[in-house]
């Protein structure tokens, strides 16, 4: 499966969508139910929508076809990586509105915000560790380390 | 931060399209570099100045930084 997508960058996002929507789908079969057929049909229409539409987005000549299909550059590339911190910062933002509301509230729906906030946080965490925070070693002048730090201008 | 890309594109009589696939970019990216929304990675800038023949400091003029974002 993976060596026939993987030389097909157009059908990576549909794939991984169609894996998606198949596994919440047997979460309905397994979830049972009188009317589980009905919810497990309207899981395969949308994941069918989906893949089809982000294979239909792969093949226009604009940033939002080259993310879809797989095959973004540099600059799309950063494009991506900005918006998925902005959704970061978003979700963080309503997740923590959401904590605070249900600790006000004396709710016990307070754990799914909480949940998210510290998953974002983790893998925040996460991200500074695998990319190499504090990698930089030693300085080569000792002197130097005592010196404020240099602007850096952008 | 000022550059000469699409004054050597069209010196040459090249398409956006032409130079993006020399590059390896997508035609969007030439034409975001070309209007200065968009500053290269240090490598793309290398290809760039490589591609056309220039040094990297001829073909990116550091001194105009008006076009930054």
């Amino acid at each position: 499966m993976m060596s026939f997508i993987r030389p097909r960058p157009r059908l990576r996002k549909p794939a991984w969508t169609v894996l998606a929507g198949a596994v919440f789908a047997a979460a309905w079969v397994i979830r049972g139910g009188p009317q589980w057929w009905l919810f497990v049909t309207l899981v395969a229409v949308a994941t069918a929508g989906r893949a089809f539409a982000f294979y239909a987005w792969a093949g226009e000549d604009d940033d939002v076809g080259a993310l879809a299909g797989s095959r973004a550059d540099e600059r799309q590339k950063q494009l991506s990586l900005r918006s998925r911190a902005l959704a970061f910062n978003l979700t963080a933002l309503a997740a923590f509105a959401g904590l605070t509301a249900a600790v006000a509230l004396r709710a016990s729906w307070w754990w799914p915000f909480a949940v998210t906030l510290g998953t974002l946080g983790l893998g925040y965490l996460f991200g500074l560790s695998s990319y190499g925070i504090a990698e930089e070693g030693p300085a080569d002048d000792p002197a130097s380390e005592r010196q404020p730090p240099a602007p850096v201008s952008r | 931060m000022r550059n000469r890309v699409r004054e050597q594109r069209t010196q040459r009589g090249m398409s956006q399209a032409e130079v993006a696939a020399a590059l390896g970019v997508s035609r969007q990216t030439v034409i975001s570099i070309e209007n200065g929304r968009y500053l290269p990675s240090l490598p793309l800038a290398f290809r760039i100045a490589r591609y056309f023949d220039l040094p990297v400091d001829k073909m990116f003029d550091p001194d105009h930084e008006e076009a930054d974002r």
